[in-house]
């Protein structure tokens, strides 16, 4: 697999406090040297809890905002080098999609509109089929063609979201980042938009960063996974890997938290004691001594490196080697009942040609409670 | 249904009337009851009526806009009978509830201290200092550090996950006999998440009181409930213990909820999905309400509303088709 995007070394610190004459003097060190890469249609995962610049690395990555420091690589090119006519074309290829579909669309723009605008932006279709290009990127979404002249307003969360995933591949971009896609969803809705990007990644051959604190949902869409804790990666590896054995202790508190839908789920726990520090004010050596069970006099002097090992999995921990075995860490939910399994698949049988082709239409009759 | 029940709701119906002569069913003749000590999840999408029927546990809705009707036995008073006086005295008392959005659900004017202290005078009284002793007591079950310093924050100071404790804290000064959590980790950190359900667990132990939770949740629900609801579109379709809820769901819809959770177990491709939208409420269909998403569906369920029938002890379905074995053998 070639390298779609190479990240070294990331640094943002946001100016909190100044001085009278405007100065500097209070920084959170929001992204403090991170580094990954993203293969050609893989999915990455960034997870960790709020405040950890998961989503500050997601708009560095598009330069939406500027990094102090580091060097990306997209596509071969050097990122932090392009002018604004490049940096406009590269976007062509990176989009993002975000969290709340109440808030990332135009209200007074229609449906159309919204998805011809990129297409005008970045003149990559002929005005004249304009209109059959949108018509194409809604059923490609799912979504029926004649909802092109509604307005967002008349839409539920889940179709809104569609419009929003119609919207950023309208570009035909290579690297899609999901900012908590579907955290605003309800569950059943949440898992159409989560097979819609799994489809969409297979038929378009797609990269995706995908940013979330829902575990499970990491654990069903990813290929890889980087946790990060309080501006850096702590542990990066493939999803099975980390999810058989997790191994930093912050990776392993934030799995074995994971609410399992099964009742009598078999599970090592690890509770958390205390609050995470600020970003403000971050602990000294490694970040996370503060909270972590295992912490000795080392831990709270040198930081803790990225170490792989030749599988790839890596870990930035001083007591990595001499932890206890994770592989009972992640709850486990034990699987259904055979008559169970078979009812969930009669559940979802009448549905699998549409879902499977991704131009299954949703919301046939218009959305309810308007 | 349970033998000897804390809080029993008999055909309880909520209607919102709206400006234009619309009328919303938002809760639809809901039957639940919570013995003594036991955890009652309420579980459903976004507008199934949860809320509604919490609030009207509460008395929280509003006489104006709403109509709400049925029974609501408590401690031996109806809830829907009592004088405003009396539910006052009875809320934040023997009857307390605990907010999804803990950064909204706390006055930032008054310390935290304040909050908890008005709260213990109001229902206990006595003296500000005792009521001062046992709100820092309060802070310190709840496990927040140097409670006697914290008590003396205004809540922006707190983080999501302490101000939810200073929620818990609150909603436990009196000893109530009913605690209604609405969503209440629902906006935390999953790490978070675990400390607040893990302080539940333990609150229950201690002071055998009753839980209703309401949550979207199912992982939640099978963490900490005895026994489940699932509502949809304001209707209670299915109840059951937490074990036979997971093990063998005798209604479509959460067959549905149960295949759309991504699996921590093996991977999927394509997880289930529940195509469709939820009825307008302002016009609910006559028959099963679930039928125009239901993949089982077939011309009986359209006629006649179907009835909440118990399918095998103490798990009722409102489907005709249940028991669902049936459906794939």
């Amino acid at each position: 697999m070639a390298t779609l995007l190479e990240v070294e070394h990331l640094v943002k610190h946001f100016v909190a406090e100044r001085s009278v004459f405007g100065r500097p003097t209070a920084f959170v060190k929001a992204v403090d040297g991170v580094s990954f890469q993203v293969e050609a249609g893989e999915t990455l995962a960034l997870v960790g809890e709020s405040g950890c610049g998961k989503s500050t690395v997601s708009r560095l990555v598009l330069r939406l905002i500027e990094p102090d420091a580091g060097r990306i690589r997209f596509d071969g090119r050097d990122l932090l080098s392009l002018d604004a006519e490049q940096l406009r074309a590269f976007r062509r290829k990176a989009q993002i999609i975000f969290q709340d579909p109440y808030a990332s669309l135009n209200p007074r723009m229609t449906v159309s509109q919204i998805l011809s605008e990129p297409l005008a932006l970045h003149d990559l279709v002929p005005p004249a089929d304009r209109r059959a290009r949108v018509e194409e990127l809604l059923r490609l979404v799912g979504l029926e063609p004649r909802f092109a002249r509604r307005y967002p307003h008349e839409f539920s969360g889940g179709q809104r979201q569609r419009i929003a995933i119609a919207r950023a591949l309208a570009v035909e971009p290579k690297l899609i980042i999901c900012d908590e896609p579907v955290s605003a969803l309800d569950v059943s809705i949440r898992s159409q938009i989560l097979n819609l990007l799994r489809d969409l990644q297979d038929r378009l051959g797609l990269s995706y960063i995908f940013v979330s604190h829902d575990l499970a949902v990491v654990k069903h869409i990813a290929d890889r996974v980087a946790v990060m804790n309080l501006g850096g990666i702590v542990e990066t590896a493939s999803t099975d890997a980390l999810f058989a054995s997790p191994r930093h202790p912050y990776s392993r508190a934030l799995l074995s938290a994971i609410p399992v839908p099964k009742p009598q789920a078999k599970r090592g726990r690890m509770l958390l004691q205390g609050e995470m520090p600020s970003a403000l004010n971050p602990p000294s050596g490694c970040r996370f001594h503060t909270r972590c069970p295992h912490a000795i006099e080392v831990c709270r002097t040198d930081v803790p490196h990225l170490h792989a090992d030749p599988a790839g999995h890596a870990t930035a921990c001083h007591r990595a080697s001499e932890l206890p075995p994770g592989d009972t860490i992640v709850p486990s939910d034990g699987g259904f009942s055979p008559t169970l399994e078979k009812l969930v698949a009669a559940f979802s049988g009448g549905m699998e040609g549409p879902a499977l082709s991704g131009v299954g239409t949703v919301g046939a009759s218009p959305p309810a409670g308007i | 249904m349970t033998v000897n029940p804390l809080i029993e709701i008999e055909g309880l119906r909520v209607l919102f009337r709206g400006d234009d002569g619309r009328t919303t069913h938002a809760v639809d003749s809901v039957d639940l009851s919570v013995r003594n000590g036991a955890t009652l999840g309420l579980v459903g999408e976004s507008g199934c009526g949860k809320s509604v029927t919490s609030l009207a546990i509460m008395g929280l809705l509003s006489k104006q806009s709403s109509e709400v009707s049925g029974s609501i036995r408590f401690d031996g008073f109806d809830l829907l009978k009592t004088s405003d006086q009396t539910l006052r005295d009875l809320r934040g008392n023997r009857l307390a509830m605990i907010f999804q959005e803990p950064m909204t659900s706390l006055n930032p004017s008054f310390t935290i201290g304040d909050q908890i202290i008005e709260t213990i005078v109001r229902h206990r009284g006595g003296s500000q200092r005792s009521a001062r002793q046992r709100a820092i007591d309060l802070l310190r079950r709840v496990h927040i550090p140097s409670p006697e310093k914290r008590i003396d924050d205004y809540p922006h100071k707190l983080s999501g996950g302490m101000r939810q404790r200073v929620m818990i804290a609150m909603a436990l000064a009196c000893d109530p006999r009913l605690l209604i959590a609405d969503e209440p980790t629902t906006a935390l950190d999953v790490t978070l998440q675990a400390q607040i359900l893990e302080l539940m667990r333990e609150l229950k132990a201690e002071s055998g009181a009753a839980i209703i939770l309401i949550t979207h949740d199912l992982g939640v629900v099978a963490e900490v409930c005895d026994e489940v609801a699932v509502m949809y579109a304001g209707e209670i379709v299915e109840r059951a213990d937490v074990d036979d809820l997971f093990t063998a769901p005798q209604h479509p819809y959460t067959v549905g909820l149960i295949g759309s959770i991504p699996r921590l177990d093996r991977r999927t491709m394509h997880l289930a999905t529940i195509e469709g939208m939820v009825p307008n409420m302002t016009n609910p269909p006559t028959g099963c309400r679930f039928a125009a998403r239901c993949p089982f569906v077939s011309d009986a369920c359209r006629k006649a509303p179907p009835p909440l029938v118990e399918v095998s002890p103490g798990h009722w379905s409102r489907c005709i088709k249940a028991p669902l074995e049936r459906l794939v053998s």
